[in-house]
């Protein structure tokens, strides 16, 4: 076969992409039957379901964002598992032009397991969320092939292969930063796309959709916040809820980081025990966010021994 | 209900976690089925006289976010009668007794965490005079807690902070929470020998005994504990003692704060 002539299935997709009104979008295998927007000029958002995975979502709980260069798009974050990485592939490949890069913003899971749909491409990460993507791949896998079962099936681990560290970038002509920061996690990547002024902000940013805090560091986190409110962006993609024209993904996200810490602090400081202070449930402001109260009783058990410690005093030991 | 302090924070008042009795609190699995009836032979003397009742209320989330802790809350101050003892047992668990306790002159309550190894129900009979009065909890768990080498091994200095005592009075609502910093290592992960907590007391100024735990290798690394206490022992500096399965013993002295 010649490689420089293109297929019988590129053609037929070349047609369709033609024809077919945004945003409506017929991958060639549709188990989520996705529908991408465009939120911005030549950028694309599939938005996740503001839930916790389940059997019932298949993991789509997290956003997708496509950045469309000449050379084809640059692919932020790929969902869950195997079928999830080949629809969001699919519409990049038969919408985009293809794919120039892929990037992983961070290392839960539903943020790269999609990884194993881009095997013979260029993965991008921060180093440091290559190695925790590294450490945590075999957990992280048992826990989701538990929950999503069959969802899963063919999903193989593939973190990102090639680390970088931030900084301005040209991609396919394109002009982005990268920006290197933690809080919710250890490695955290938001994406500034310069010709649109969209921040593509992974999870350090979410909006009517409960944040997980699994590794989260209260300070570190404020502190991004502020560098990404600096960015003053036209439009923000948040890691999990809807595209945001305004700032309210980071007033919101700010406000529940605050008023968890409290709570928690709160809890501690009164002697009650996780179970409490779980059965007590979210801050009432946020109890109807997406994924609550689901992610606040996650988020006890997480973040519960960071309180605790401050809250009693040493008073012995060996 | 007994003593639980949910209410204290806002919107606790219609609390997410309560206890359920029954099929319920043991995964749709009837009573008497399982390990329980070998549980209640070797554990609890195969005893004629026991019943599941909702008023040992066992709480529990119904998934384990973390399977080396999972946290438990046990609320026996409303069964009538005083409860000499209560045998916390994990109907799956390759250590199925996780803890006795003892409350004495403490309220028959307890909140705590343990490891998990696969889901199932965590029991607690509570002996009263009369017999066992039974609650349990069932736990969704991908499991894994007990056979997982502990958090603390991944550090080279692991032993940096080993036996730290952390403990706080509450003189108004006589809670007593305190935490050891305790690897609690069950010995199944390879190559990390058995190191856990045998026992701990609660001793009154005068080094009377207050309530006592006798403690295995399911309990959660880096343990918590809540107790609650009645207003005159609140008041007064309660000394902590406790001792692991190696020989070392861990002990401090807490008071009501001001």
């Amino acid at each position: 076969m010649n490689i420089l002539a293109p297929t019988r299935r590129q053609l037929l997709a070349g047609a369709a992409a033609t024809l077919l009104p945004i945003p409506a979008f017929a991958s060639t295998s549709s188990r989520f039957g996705f529908a991408p927007v465009e939120v911005a000029n030549g950028i694309w958002m599939i938005e996740g379901a503001r839930e916790v995975f389940s059997r019932e979502n298949g993991g789509a709980i997290v956003n997708i964002a496509f950045i469309e260069t000449p050379q084809g798009a640059v692919v932020v974050d790929t969902g869950s598992n195997l079928s999830m990485g080949q629809e969001i592939r699919a519409f990049a490949e038969e919408r985009l032009g293809g794919v120039a890069l892929v990037v992983n913003t961070h290392h839960h899971p539903d943020h790269w397991f999609g990884n194993a749909a881009f095997d013979d491409c260029r993965i991008v990460a921060l180093e440091e969320t290559i190695s925790t993507c590294t450490q945590y791949a075999q957990d992280f896998a048992e826990s989701l092939y538990a929950i999503l079962g069959s969802w899963m099936r063919g999903t193989n681990t593939r973190p990102g292969d090639s680390p970088m560290q931030g900084g301005e970038a040209r991609i396919g002509g394109r002009s982005m930063r990268f920006i290197a920061l933690s809080g919710h996690t250890q490695a955290d990547l938001a994406i500034l796309d310069e010709e649109t002024g969209t921040l593509i902000a992974g999870d350090l940013l979410f909006l009517d959709r409960a944040p997980s805090l699994p590794d989260a560091d209260f300070a570190a986190w404020n502190a991004a916040l502020d560098e990404l409110q600096a960015l003053a962006p036209s439009g923000t993609v948040p890691g999990h809820g809807p595209f945001d024209r305004t700032d309210q993904a980071l007033v919101q996200t700010r406000a529940y980081l605050t008023a968890t810490r409290a709570r928690l602090d709160q809890a501690a400081a009164l002697g009650l025990s996780p179970i409490e202070a779980m059965s007590a449930g979210p801050v009432p402001e946020f109890a109807g966010l997406g994924a609550n109260p689901e992610e606040y009783l996650r988020s006890v058990v997480q973040r519960w021994a960071d309180h605790e410690t401050e809250a009693l005093p040493l008073i012995g030991g060996l | 209900m007994g003593g639980t302090l949910q209410q204290r924070l806002a919107g606790g008042d219609e609390p997410l976690i309560v206890g359920a009795t029954g099929a319920a609190a043991v995964g749709g699995d009837a009573f008497d089925s399982g390990m329980w009836p070998l549980h209640r032979a070797e554990y609890l003397g195969d005893p004629q006289n026991w019943v599941n009742d909702p008023a040992t209320i066992v709480l529990a989330p119904k998934a384990a976010e973390d399977s080396g802790h999972v946290p438990f809350l046990i609320d026996a101050t409303g069964l009538d009668g005083s409860v000499d003892e209560i045998v916390v047992t994990i109907d799956y668990s390759p250590f199925p007794h996780a803890l006795t306790f003892r409350p004495g002159r403490a309220k028959p309550f307890l909140a705590f965490a343990v490891k998990y190894e696969i889901a199932g129900a965590l029991r607690a009979s509570a002996r009263v005079d009369d017999g066992w009065h039974v609650g349990a909890a069932w736990v969704s768990a991908l499991g894994g807690g007990c056979s997982a080498p502990a958090v603390a091994h991944a550090r080279p200095d692991w032993q940096q902070g080993f036996g730290e005592l952390r403990a706080r009075i509450w003189a108004d609502t006589g809670r007593l929470r305190l935490n050891l910093r305790h690897p609690q290592d069950t010995g199944l992960a390879d190559g990390i020998p058995a190191h856990h907590l045998t026992q701990l007391r609660l001793l009154d100024a005068a080094g009377e005994v207050i309530a006592s735990l006798d403690l295995f290798e399911p309990l959660e690394e880096n343990p918590s504990l809540t107790f609650i206490l009645p207003p005159e022992l609140a008041a007064a500096p309660v000394t902590i003692s406790a001792q692991d399965n190696l020989g070392n013993s861990f002990t401090g002295t807490v008071e009501a704060m001001a």
